[in-house]
């Protein structure tokens, strides 16, 4: 397993990337047995109909570039695709809207897209101080504006990950607050503790990567999935 | 003979030396070495002191020598205040003769330039085989050995260990402290810590059978991941404090994530204190304050949540409540048990027997502090009470001149602790007015309460933001105590 993470690092390197580009963070991440969207990359149109017919329905279309660090923010991601003719509109929009910015980045992801389910963020950072430090708090306004998140130092045990879950603010959501059905806390303290835990990727490779983001990992009752993965690595590798 | 301790981790030498060597004593005027000397004299000191001088015959009128290797027995600890420069080449002259140096010597890594010299003194350690502390720092408490760095400090001996990396910030812990009632088994000042580091130390207190409880006044940055796994490995098995000097500095990097931008100076800290029970805490007031507590009350092994309240002063009972319920403490109604009992006492009008207990300054002395007494049973017999917060106020009780209702109310507590089964923490808040006349017996009042082991805080926001900090601890260990979830 780690010598899976040396040869994926020391490829992405290689290409000149300081980055690890989604495909590759969500192989890396499935590589632990954190769940990921089935998936596909494509370089050219003319490969979607064998990739949509690989996958099932429905499907989310993304760029892959490390020039496109917010997706989001350039119109190029599109969710909910229901069928091969949604995916083609969808890649010639993305392609438009990449023009326009002159971003020549053209290598697509295709994946099926997660069921609809309560967003955490899980996140890992190399501190100066402690070395590895895994975070996750809840998606969206929970992280970004009231910053309720609980940090540990790695490598974390099963019940430092249960209290991480404890003691942030929102943590009624995931229990099933205004009406909703619980989520599984048992598989995000599993992606934690693949990420922090004893011989987690984080702990193992904290000289090698600087900071992760998988945001959002999608929780439902009784699953975790990495929607969206980052990995920024060392600017050269420790040790 | 010679002497090596390179390898072995011992700091005996260091808080228990035989033989000090002092460089930097003058004999013509009077330097750090000099007040030191008058110091370990002034405090007892019962073994033997070295003046170390290149040239002088006698020193504080003790015969001096030119260095350690004419010394007629070897150095346990030596302490250096020379001139920055100098001290690479004296720590070499130590190998084999010196088992612990303490550098008080500024002029390294914390002025501007110092850093290669700094890098000197180490490696000149390590060449010689021997261990230092500092350098930049003030010297070792030791009130076992009668050592001492600083006038005014108490022979008493006690359970405190703390590592401290300021020097006068350590002056202020022992004064303050002792003051309280916290008593040392040691306190070291480690300055710039370029040899010897403060885990090496925490480890030391974690071993040493006088230490009870550990504090650790730290700033700057470099130990947070050995102190980490230090405490980790202690599994709580002393209570451990630590403040923490610049955490509130910003988010130290330009981070590309969004975990990186969230990750400021703090969050390593607080996750170190939630993983290993190490108490955390911002300033030195709370620092003495816990210290204190842990000296006192041994942990629970059912974490204290529901605490009782029992005083004089209707708005004193009303800021308390909300003290103890900010710090996480449940003052909840006494169980009908209880609070039946207490109704029985027939205590005088403008007493409330419900939880906070409030009684007029007038009852606490039913029956010669007899009521006071009956309450305290009821509370140790009846169970649901984990923490009892006694506050006092000071004033109107000594306003009583005729009997020493203070006196008596701290006897009814004894005697109710010596017979407790329930394993409820009692504390004592003397609230004063600052007068003299007040001040003054409320010294002595807390040194006796302390010494029998019933913590004294000035306020009841201390005394419950003491009391959460030794849940913190008790909580960590009842973690550690439940079945692996793995």
């Amino acid at each position: 397993m780690a010598a899976d993470v040396k040869e994926i690092i020391r490829a992405a390197r290689g290409r000149g990337s300081n980055s690890l580009d989604e495909p590759v963070g969500k192989e890396l991440l499935a590589s632990f047995g954190i769940r990921v969207p089935a998936s596909r990359v494509v370089t050219s149109p003319e490969e979607l109909p064998s990739a949509v017919a690989a996958l099932k329905p429905p499907y989310v279309l993304k760029v892959v570039s490390d020039e496109v660090v917010h997706k989001s923010d350039f119109g190029a991601v599109k969710v909910g695709l229901k069928d091969l003719a949604a995916v083609e509109r969808a890649l010639t929009e993305i392609n438009a809207a990449l023009d326009a910015k002159r971003i020549g980045a053209r290598r697509w992801l295709i994946e099926e897209m997660a069921a609809p389910g309560i967003e955490v963020v899980v996140g890992g950072v190399v501190d100066p101080e402690f070395g590895p430090m895994i975070m996750t708090g809840l998606g969206g306004v929970f992280v970004e504006v009231m910053k309720d998140v609980a940090f540990r130092i790695c490598p974390i045990t099963r019940a430092d990950a249960a209290e991480m879950l404890s003691e942030l603010r929102g943590a009624a959501l995931l229990h099933g607050a205004r009406g909703r059905a619980p989520v599984s806390t048992d598989a995000v303290i599993d992606v934690l503790l693949k990420i922090g835990g004893e011989n987690g990727l984080l702990t193992n490779s904290a000289d090698e990567i600087a900071e992760i983001d998988i945001n959002p990992l999608l929780v439902t009752s009784d699953a975790a999935t990495a929607v969206d993965a980052r990995f920024i690595l060392q600017k050269t590798a420790k040790r | 003979m010679s002497v090596s301790t390179r390898s072995a981790d011992s700091f005996d030498a260091l808080f228990a030396p035989s033989t000090i060597a002092v460089v930097g004593a003058s004999a013509t005027s009077v330097a750090g070495g000099n007040r030191f000397i008058r110091h370990l004299k002034a405090f007892g000191y019962p073994g033997k002191i070295f003046p170390i001088h290149p040239s002088a015959a006698e020193i504080e009128g003790m015969p001096a020598f030119s260095s350690v290797s004419e010394t007629p027995a070897p150095i346990d600890y030596a302490y250096v205040a020379v001139a920055a420069q100098q001290v690479p080449k004296l720590l070499r002259s130590f190998a084999g003769r010196v088992r612990v140096a303490q550098v008080m010597s500024s002029g390294f890594s914390e002025s501007a330039g110092g850093h290669d010299l700094e890098d000197e003194l180490v490696r000149a350690a390590h060449d010689a085989k021997i261990r230092v502390i500092g350098p930049n720092c003030l010297g070792v408490y030791s009130p076992r050995a009668r050592v001492t760095f600083t006038e005014r400090t108490t022979d008493e001996a006690g359970s405190v260990g703390i590592i401290c990396q300021s020097g006068g910030l350590g002056v202020d812990i022992i004064r303050r402290g002792q003051n309280r009632g916290v008593r040392f088994s040691g306190l070291v000042t480690v300055g710039n810590c370029a040899d010897v580091r403060p885990h090496e130390l925490l480890k030391y207190f974690l071993a040493s059978p006088e230490t009870k409880v550990i504090g650790l006044y730290l700033e700057g940055a470099g130990d947070g991941r050995h102190l980490f796994e230090a405490l980790r490995a202690a599994e709580g098995r002393k209570p451990v404090v630590i403040l923490k000097g610049g955490r509130t500095g910003q988010g130290r990097r330009a981070a590309a994530s969004h975990t990186g931008a969230l990750a400021g100076n703090d969050e390593g800290w607080k996750a170190l204190a939630a993983q290993t029970g190490a108490v955390l805490v911002d300033e030195l007031d709370s620092f003495l304050d816990a210290l204190l507590a842990f000296q006192c009350l041994g942990p629970r092994s059912l974490p204290a949540r529901r605490a009782v309240l029992f005083g004089n002063g209707g708005g004193a009972s009303v800021l308390g409540t909300d003290a103890l319920a900010r710090s996480g403490f449940d003052v909840a109604p006494l169980a009908p048990g209880v609070a039946a009992k207490l109704q029985a006492l027939k205590l005088p009008a403008g007493s409330s027997v419900l939880n906070p207990i409030d009684l007029p300054a007038g009852a606490l002395q039913q029956d010669e502090g007899r009521a006071a007494e009956t309450i305290f049973d009821a509370l140790s017999e009846g169970g649901g009470t984990d923490a009892l917060v006694i506050h006092v106020n000071m004033t109107v009780v000594l306003s009583f001149r005729h009997v020493d209702m203070l006196g008596n109310l701290m006897n009814a507590v004894l005697r109710v602790k010596s017979r407790d089964r329930s394993g409820m923490h009692v504390v004592l808040v003397l609230r004063s007015d600052g007068d003299p006349d007040i001040e003054g017996p409320k010294r002595e009042y807390r040194s006796r309460a302390v010494a029998a082991s019933l913590p004294v805080f000035d306020e009841l926001n201390a005394a419950a933001r003491a009391l959460a900090a030794v849940r913190h601890f008790e909580t960590f260990r009842e973690r550690l105590a439940k079945p692996a979830l793995i």
